[in-house]
């Protein structure tokens, strides 16, 4: 086994007799791409809604739960899919996040969540997760879709147009920061009904931020 | 040619006779919810009706009434884990969302006990608030609310007082 | 009069807008009316006209008109709260189209079936009635006339329309809608405890730590019990719900248990429970023991689809199938130990987790449980077995008849329990769980009614269904109905009702409110009285007798029900209807008519109108001289006084908000069948199921079995209907307000997105529901309130332009004889995308 390994080794290293530097490079240009394309379409693949729901449990609750909602279906058929919000688009962002969802796998190949009541005892901690992740890169696949820049205040409702145009604006919060459980359910919120009565984060941040002049708060001297 | 004519003739009554036996059971009738006289009928679906986003609040018809929601509430979650309705409606954030604060009757317990937050059977609120679609009436209603029954009735008295 | 509602309603419309314009504008100068005599509003309390939770509402009136209803603080059952068509009762007397004259179809003056509808007197319209019962029952004997009445007629109003029927005309062809909707309860109830009604009452739910609904929406479809359940669950976290159902809808949103599983898998899921109870040793061997028997229900018993049905003459028991034989204990578990837990799984579709949690409620003996049903149960063609069902686990584990420990049938209509069921308006009982086949009950009600031996006749009358059968066969030539609403609430419209109704040998009455589908159908509409249009009585599910007194007056010439029965009973003589051996018998009635005969018969007049609460309106009573409501309650009452169905005496109730019986020396039951809470039960006893012969409550072995019709390739989906929050049953009333109608204006095909997809429809589009028997046109709605799993659709019948029945099976449970409007099979097809 050893000699063998050795054997082939040693035919690797040898510099080619038969073919050009050229051929050589072209082709190793040539199998790259092959290879890149390759593993590329496979990453892709993952992305699509087909593979995401292609695991009960996330067929059963996390899609189930999306359908019909805003994000699912719409007036001009703008749907997004599982990957659109889970996955980010950038190249090193999407990779952190597939790394990541190995881990995921794991779960799924020994049965963290087989049974529904497994799913809902995770349901807090699978939502807190991805509300973190948002939080931490400023609801990066949020933006993808929801420019800033491209939003029309005058076509918002009052109280959203008031939210978008000051703490969003400034950054104080983000876009999870208040919508979240817009595409799954929330999970239970019962410690925040307790304290706030709403299962909702973080208003009173926000509405700090409207008792501010607006005006004042886009002209701050910087 | 003869029996041509004979066999569409014929032909004709049947039709004719079937389409009498089909309208016999649509016998005239007053209109209701329904059209008078279209029982065997299997009439057209009117499409889905239109649900306004923001509706604008309604007068009530007696202060008892539960106000109408007069906006859509779509993918609004209000079950055992959140409840989306209170994010507005709370006593902490009616005034900063500008919503109307859930009624003061929403603290009291089934004893009549006033409570730190709102009633738990209170909690689904869509038993008795409803958002309201576009769809115009079947039947108009001929309710009359309480100063339109006063205003009646002083209306009878001053003409009764003329007299 | 040649003008149509819709072209009035346009030319009104134009009228309204103007006047709407004109109220926008806040009258600068305008204050508030201060004049204590204006603004005193009259509060009367009165119970809702809608489901079986028996609300007490506020009525508040103002100028013979109601201007405002709320919930009542002082009721034990709603504190308070009402759900939003209890919050909109106001409204529900003041469509535009309400009825104020008799209408006839007639032809040159004179009545014809297919003429047109022309406004008579009440004496043209009464007269000829009369003329049609007599010459029915001369050519054609008593069979040939029926009546379909309600769950929502007042007590008195049901039993003198029983006394009509049974004793006056002498045919037991009576029975109410209540069929539809309770008799699968009812032949449980007997079967297992030899007395109908629960032995529970609402107060269960604030000492219970977990609630099953099996089959039940009660979200929508109980609203304020739900809120008692809410409360309980959310007030005290221990608290568990399950809820199982063929589809997810409301009460899924408080569910810890959420399960959907395959329709008629409850059989096998209730047997696997009592079996996982046996296995796990958690039987309460003394209280089985000592208080219940075990017995075989006899199997294959058909589907009650009209005789001639190939399934029906397949079926070995479909003649007697309410029969069974004794079993015991080690039997029955042998019997159980087929349904085991991977079998429940497999055949439900349930997982194995959720079903032994949910096996856990019953079989834990540290956990109150308070089992819910209502139609997911009675509206089977297993019914009575499935409510059997139930009561075994709560037998097996002794968790009956105590605080919080409690099997619970809920009921539909505002009176299904008092009037169908404890007056007995179906057509095989009499009052107070008496049944025409027995010749003591019958005797006892020819007592009571000072009617010679033989009056009431033996044979059971056609029940629901098989009126609609007898009606098109030609054999009912006069038929009433009241209160209800058949022509949309009946099964199989276009092959079995509508075709019965438009007979050219029937005569068909319909007494409403409203233009109704059924009203559409008739012959006669007669103007009805309406709820607190008149003085009445409701008997809610707990048990619960609740009075209203006269508020408001009927509109033009609408008359309540009771005037009209009355009437016509005066327009009969007894020797129009009873055959000579009879009268020989008692020729004192010779000359006499039935309204002396049934109601000046020196009871039920014996109360004169100084007995009436001053302060109140009562035209029926003004119009007979005598307090003929008080009359014929107690008269009524006679029947279960020192019986176990104790009713107080008739001035109480317009005191109080209700009183649950047996009321035994002016003391309500809360709890029946336990010491230190039932009158009736012996002391020493502990328990004691009284109402059977040796004091035992009985435990059904049933098998399972079938469905009559199973989705195949041809109708692939599962067809279940039912109601919806906002509108009740036909939307006859709800529909005509306006805050109600728009927030639901139409019923939709509920589906799941997935087989929207498949099918190449998609929310909104415009799709045919086509059965074996008809079709209906829908639009498709997939993210609704209700959330069928693949292969289920779900369509509500509360719109009168989208009559489902067209669809569903004629099927009947064979012991109940209640429809089963839960599952048929279906196919659907696209007329337009969008």
């Amino acid at each position: 086994m050893k000699r063998w390994l050795t054997t082939y080794w040693r035919l690797l290293m040898r510099p080619s007799m038969h073919f050009s530097l050229g051929f050589l490079t072209l082709g190793g240009f040539i199998a790259g791409i092959f290879f890149w394309g390759g593993f590329n379409t496979a990453v892709e693949a993952t992305n699509t809604q087909q593979f995401c729901i292609s695991c009960h449990e996330m067929e059963r609750n996390p899609y189930r739960e999306m359908q019909g909602t805003i994000h699912d279906v719409n007036r001009s058929g703008v749907g997004a899919q599982c990957a659109d919000c889970h996955v980010p688009h950038g190249w090193t962002h999407k990779m952190a996040r597939k790394m990541e969802a190995s881990k995921e796998v794991w779960g799924w190949i020994f049965g963290t969540i087989r049974t529904e009541e497994q799913f809902e005892d995770k349901r807090r901690e699978l939502a807190e997760r991805e509300w973190a992740r948002l939080e931490a890169n400023d609801s990066l696949e949020c933006r993808n879709c929801h420019d800033f820049e491209s939003m029309d205040f005058t076509q918002q409702s009052s109280r959203a147009a008031q939210a978008h145009s000051t703490t969003l604006a400034d950054g104080e919060a983000t876009c999870i920061t208040c919508h979240k459980g817009i595409a799954h359910e929330l999970p239970d919120m019962s410690e925040f009904y307790q304290t706030s009565a709403t299962g909702l984060p973080d208003i009173a941040s926000w509405v700090a931020h409207l008792e501010r002049d607006a005006p004042a708060a886009g002209a701050s001297p910087h | 040619m003869k029996w041509l004519t004979m066999l569409s003739l014929s032909l004709a009554l049947v039709i004719a006779g079937l389409v009498i036996a089909e309208e016999r059971r649509d016998d005239s009738a007053p209109d209701g919810l329904r059209p008078g006289g279209t029982l065997s009928q299997s009439l057209p679906a009117p499409p889905l009706a239109g649900e306004p986003r923001d509706a604008g609040r309604e007068v009530l018809n007696y202060p008892e009434q539960p106000p109408v929601i007069p906006h859509g509430i779509r993918d609004y979650q209000v079950d055992a884990r959140a409840n989306r309705c209170l994010t507005c409606h709370s006593r902490e954030h009616a005034v900063q969302a500008g919503a109307p604060m859930v009624s003061i009757s929403h603290f009291r317990d089934r004893h009549q006990q006033v409570l730190a937050a709102v009633s738990p059977d209170r909690y689904f609120c869509t038993q008795c608030h409803v958002p309201q679609t576009d769809a115009s009436p079947i039947v108009p209603n001929t309710f009359l609310n309480v100063d339109q029954v006063l205003g009646e009735m002083l209306q009878e008295q001053r003409e009764g007082g003329g007299q | 009069m040649k003008m149509t509602r819709r072209e009035f309603a346009k030319a009104n419309a134009v009228a309204v807008a103007a006047a709407t314009a004109g109220m926008a504008i806040p009258a600068a100068a305008s204050n508030l009316i201060t004049n204590a005599e204006l603004t005193r509003l009259n509060w009367n309390k009165a119970p809702c006209r809608f489901c079986g939770v028996g609300c007490s509402v506020m009525v508040g009136t103002q100028g013979n008109r109601i201007v405002a209803t709320h919930g009542d603080m002082h009721s034990e059952v709603n504190r308070g709260l009402n759900c939003v068509k209890g919050y909109f009762l106001s409204k529900i007397l003041y469509g535009e189209d309400r009825l104020q004259q008799p209408m006839l179809r007639k032809r040159n003056g004179v009545y014809d079936k297919r003429g047109d509808f022309e406004p008579v007197s009440w004496d043209e319209a009464l007269d000829l009635m009369a003329d049609k019962f007599k010459t029915a029952i001369r050519d054609h004997g008593p069979e040939s006339v029926a009546m379909f009445g309600s769950g929502q007629w007042t007590i008195w109003e049901g039993y003198a329309a029983s006394k009509l029927f049974k004793a006056g005309l002498r045919s037991n062809n009576i029975d109410p809608n209540a069929r539809h909707c309770m008799a699968s309860a009812v032949f449980a109830f007997m079967r297992a405890f030899g007395s109908d009604e629960p032995m529970g009452v609402y107060d269960d739910i604030e000492h219970a730590n977990a609630f099953v609904l099996w089959g039940s929406n009660m979200a929508e479809m109980h609203p304020i019990l739900w809120t008692r359940v809410t409360d309980r669950r959310l007030s005290y976290p221990d608290t568990q719900v399950a809820v199982l159902s063929t589809f997810e809808h409301r009460s899924f949103d408080l569910a810890d248990i959420p399960m959907v599983m395959k329709p008629n898998a409850d059989v096998v899921i209730l047997n696997y429970i009592a079996n996982h109870i046996i296995q796990t040793d958690r039987v309460d061997r003394d209280f089985v023991e000592n208080h219940t028997n075990f017995v075989r229900a006899v199997d294959d018993i058909g589907y009650g689809l009209r005789d001639e049905h190939p399934l029906q003459q397949a079926a070995a028991n479909a003649d007697e199938p309410n029969r069974w034989s004794e079993m015991s204990f080690d039997e029955f578990a042998d019997h159980v130990a087929d349904f085991t837990l991977e079998r429940a799984a497999r055949e439900s579709g349930v997982s194995e987790s959720r079903l032994e949690r949910l096996a856990e409620l019953y079989a834990d003996p540290d956990i109150k449980v308070m089992s819910f049903w209502t139609m997911g149960v009675n509206q089977h063609t297993r019914g009575v077995w499935v409510n059997n069902l139930i009561y075994n686990l709560h037998l097996l584990t002794g968790k009956i008849s105590e605080p919080g420990n409690s099997p619970f049938s809920l009921t539909g209509q505002p009176s299904a329990c008092g009037t169908a069921r404890e007056v007995g308006t179906f057509a095989h009982r009499l009052p107070a769980d008496r049944v025409v086949a027995n010749p003591e009950h019958r005797r006892e009600a020819e007592e009571i009614w000072k009617l010679p031996e033989g009056t009431v006749p033996e044979k059971v009358g056609f029940h629901a269904v098989e009126q609609s059968r007898k009606l098109k066969d030609g054999e009912i030539k006069v038929y009433w109905t009241q209160v209800n609403n058949n022509m949309q609430a009946g099964p199989n419209t276009q092959q079995e009702i509508l075709p019965g109704w438009r007979n050219e040998e029937a005569f068909v009455i319909v007494s409403d409110i409203y233009p109704t589908a059924s009203a559409q159908a008739a012959d006669l509409i007669l103007p009805a009285a309406s709820w607190v249009e008149k003085e009445g009585a409701f008997g809610n599910s707990e048990r619960r007798t609740q009075f209203f007194h006269q508020l408001v007056n009927a509109p033009g010439e609408a008359r309540s029900d009771l005037w009209q029965m009355v009437e016509l009973a005066k327009r009969i003589d007894v020797a129009d209807v009873w055959p000579s051996e009879l009268l020989d018998s008692a020729p004192e009635y010779r000359d006499k008519t039935l309204f002396e005969l049934l109601y000046a018969n020196g009871q039920v007049d014996s109360y004169p109108l100084s007995d009436m609460e001053e302060g109140y309106a009562n035209q029926e009573a003004e119009a007979f001289g005598f307090y003929i409501q008080k009359g014929l309650f107690e008269e009524y009452a006679r029947f279960g006084r020192g019986k176990g169905k104790d009713l107080d005496y008739f001035d109480t109730y317009h005191q109080n908000r209700g009183k649950r019986w047996p009321v035994v020396d002016g003391e309500e039951t809360l709890w029946r069948y336990r010491e230190g809470y039932d009158p009736y039960v012996e002391e020493g006893k502990g328990v004691q199921f009284y109402a059977k012969p040796d004091d035992r409550a009985l435990i059904f072995a049933v098998p399972d079995e079938p469905p009559p019709e199973i989705p195949d390739e041809e109708y692939p989906y599962w067809l279940s209907t039912g109601r919806v929050l906002e509108h009740w049953h036909t939307g006859s009333m709800t529909r005509r307000v306006p805050e109600l109608h728009r927030a639901v204006p139409a019923a939709l095909l509920y589906m799941h997105p997935e087989d929207a997809r498949e099918e190449g429809m998609r929310r909104g589009s415009e799709v045919k529901v086509v059965s074996r028997r008809g079709e209906v046109r829908l639009r498709v709605e997939t993210r609704g309130r209700v959330r069928p799993p693949r292969g289920l659709v779900y369509v509500p019948f509360f719109d009168a332009n989208r009559l489902i029945n067209n669809v569903v099976l004629d099927t009947t449970d064979p012991i109940s004889k209640q429809t089963d409007f839960k599952k048929c099979a279906v196919r659907l097809e696209l007329v337009s995308l969008a």
